[in-house]
């Protein structure tokens, strides 16, 4: 279990914005972000298409450069590197990315034991023996044996595809683990076990772990922080536990409320967290809130942007609206 | 806004089935689908992966199929839109569409029945349609195929659907290409391509899985209100039980080609009998937002085709015995149109509590 506070963060995003594209095309896409992440923790990463959550999770890795702000991992500040530096520190892997769809991030030609000692082999291992003994071991971590080695991922189950690029990332003994989307290729049952698997991880290895999922309900069951994206910037950042018990972003709400449910016991309906028609027009303008265009609950403040501030301990929440909104929403027709 | 005058069943159609009904069915009555005794058979007949389904939908009535994938729920939609991928074909049973047995309908005469008479929208919708042509073209070109609507007509008809099925400023998307849309407008799109020519059955194929879940709410919510609005039957396969419980008002869950249990969604949810049931349930996001052990179902399916003696789920279920794995397991009624295919069901209203604690 982590022990916040107390200890330096194992990864730090400070203030990054990111930029992609060029000229007429560029686009801001990720502004102001401010993320830290603590070893053996499991942070869920949730927001909609387009929110950032993958470019966030590329510019962690390195795959991506700021604009602004800087990545910090270890004490290295890895989005400052530059060529040589830059490939040694990947070639490290001391963060590995897990991909959403294991169908196109694996290729298809590739044996499961190429594909997970790939990592390896470009880090320099060749002892053949020891290669297959870590490609082994590194199954054998998520549950898998010998018998896969020799198929391709055509030939193997969906939830074992994503055991297998789970595999690969553990082979290169990573100091921090990001999943994009790790489930939401898999039914209920396969998404339970893989997730089970990712906690075990973080239990046996003391692995951080970040999940990018847009299933709640499920990450509740296993993260320890959530962090919710909207349009670019953080708009809320606490303990799972009490994030999902009242949420104090009206986004942060919203995805709740949308969330497939057997039981009807929500907080809030949906009607009450949506704009209709009846509202009045939220401001707009190059520095209101990112959510303003979508919520029912605006002001005249929501014209500039809030900063992501502290409500209590480690639990903050970028709104105006913070205290006021649920009364608000309460007296809406549900 | 209400799109109305249905066409009456095309004549091939009622001549095919040569039961003289010359009417099409009224919105809000009759039994717009009826599957029965359906085994369908994969590669060139090697194997059977839909074994004996049967099951109906009632006109205005949203009927959910779930299961885990290859339990043979998307194959029972595929035959019977009759579209079934190559290689697959019906082995033995009929699938009637508004009284009219449709199992051997030649190709043109499906042409006729999709669009008109069944819609169907799909997991990816970019997927199916033309990247290269505005998706208003996409939409008029069915209209003026299949209900014959002058180009002008048509068109205005199309930014109606386009409106009717949610998308803001329909006479803009009008002009756009399939790239220049998200994901959630794409499904929107699809829906109003497949509800154009006033379908009597949508069947709706995992159509939100590839979404956000703020815009699958929307989209569910959608089918609920075309459903009202048009007293249109929905078919919707998802493997999230969570989902299907939400929007549906029967639901059928497939295990390896069988159908298991079925009865009212309420009902599923409440008083599920069958282990298999329970344990998707147990799996499903319930709603709960707190830490918890997240369950998994132990075992994996039965091969697709696998012959098995007796229940195709004993080798997974905890409360099997050994009368389980001889002979056939009938289907048996639990309730009102409660139905389950398990010879524990009788014993226990509950099978948790038949578990050893």
């Amino acid at each position: 279990m982590p022990t916040l506070a107390s200890t330096p963060p194992l990864l730090a995003v400070e203030s990054v914005d990111v930029v992609l594209g060029r000229g007429w095309r560029a686009r801001k896409v990720l502004s102001h972000v401010d993320l830290q992440i603590w070893p053996g923790e499991i942070v869920g990463l949730v927001g909609e298409t387009g929110s950032g959550k993958t470019t966030l999770a590329r510019t962690v890795v390195g795959l991506v450069n700021p604009r602004r702000g800087r990545v910090v991992f270890d004490g290295l500040p890895i989005s400052a590197l530059r060529r040589r530096a830059r490939r040694a520190a990947r070639r490290r892997g001391h963060v590995q990315l897990v991909f959403q769809d294991p169908l196109r991030s694996l290729d298809p030609d590739l044996t499961v034991a190429d594909i997970v000692g790939e990592g390896l082999r470009i880090r320099g291992e060749r002892d053949r023996e020891e290669l297959r003994g870590r490609v082994l071991d590194a199954l054998e971590k998520v549950g898998l044996d010998a018998t896969v080695l020799a198929r391709t991922p055509g030939q193997i189950s969906g939830g074992q595809r994503q055991r297998v690029s789970i595999a690969r990332a553990l082979a290169v003994g990573p100091r921090l683990l990001i999943c994009d989307e790790p489930v939401s290729a898999l039914d209920a049952s396969s998404r339970n076990y893989v997730l089970r698997l990712l906690d075990e991880l973080r239990n046996s290895l003391g692995l951080p772990i970040v999940i990018i999922s847009h299933d709640l309900s499920s990450l509740a069951g296993i993260a320890d922080r959530v962090v919710v994206l909207y349009g670019g910037r953080i708009v809320e950042d606490g303990p799972v536990g009490r994030v999902f018990a009242a949420p104090r972003h009206p986004y942060t709400a919203l995805l709740m409320a949308s969330a497939p449910s057997v039981r009807h016991d929500q907080p809030f309906s949906l009607h009450q967290l949506r704009r209709s028609d009846a509202d009045p027009a939220p401001p707009d303008g190059p520095d209101a809130c990112v959510f303003a265009a979508r919520c029912p609950f605006t002001a005249d403040a929501c014209a500039q942007q809030p900063p992501l501030a502290a409500v209590e301990g480690r639990w903050s929440v970028a709104c105006h609206r913070r205290e006021e909104w649920m009364a608000l929403a309460q007296d809406r027709n549900r | 806004m209400v799109i109305d005058n249905r066409s009456p069943l095309p004549d091939v159609v009622t001549a095919g089935a040569g039961a003289g009904v010359s009417q099409g069915p009224r919105p809000g009555a009759g039994e717009v689908l009826r599957i029965d005794d359906l085994h369908v058979t994969v590669h060139d007949g090697a194997a059977t992966a839909v074994r004996g389904i049967s099951l109906r939908v009632q006109a205005g009535e949203i009927v959910g199929l779930v299961g885990e994938s290859g339990s043979g729920k998307t194959l029972t939609c595929r035959a019977a839109l009759g579209v079934l991928p190559p290689g697959c074909a019906i082995e033995q049973g009929t699938v009637s569409f508004a009284g009219h047995d449709v199992t051997a309908l030649s190709q043109r005469d499906w042409e006729r029945v999709h669009g008109s008479h069944m819609g169907a929208v799909f997991q990816d919708p970019a997927s199916y349609l033309n990247p290269t042509i505005t998706v208003g073209h996409q939409l008029t070109e069915v209209l003026r195929v299949k209900r014959r609507l002058a180009r002008r007509a048509a068109r205005r008809r199309a930014t109606e659907l386009f409106g009717a099925v949610g998308l803001r400023e329909p006479e803009r998307v009008f002009h756009q290409i399939p790239a220049e849309l998200s994901g959630g407008m794409l499904q929107r799109v699809m829906i109003a391509i497949a509800v154009s020519c006033d379908p009597q059955l949508l069947v709706a194929d995992e159509p939100t899985t590839a979404l956000d879940v703020t815009i699958q709410a929307e989209v569910i919510e959608l089918l609920r209100q075309l459903r009202d609005q048009r007293g249109m039957a929905v078919l919707f396969v998802s493997h999230d039980l969570a989902l299907i419980t939400e929007l549906c008002d029967r639901v059928v869950v497939f295990y390896a080609g069988e159908v298991v249990e079925s009865g009212p969604a309420a009902e599923i949810t409440e008083r599920p009998r069958h282990p298999y049931t329970q344990a998707l349930l147990r799996v499903a996001s319930v709603g709960d937002f707190g830490r918890r052990e997240l369950e998994v179902i132990a075992g994996q399916p039965p091969q697709v085709g696998a012959n098995i003696a007796g229940c195709r789920f004993a080798e997974r279920c905890p409360v099997a015995v050994p009368a389980c794995r001889t002979g056939s397991i009938p289907s048996v009624a639990v309730g009102d149109e409660h139905d389950v295919r398990c010879l524990r069901a009788e014993d226990a209203r509950n099978v948790d509590q038949l578990v050893a604690r």
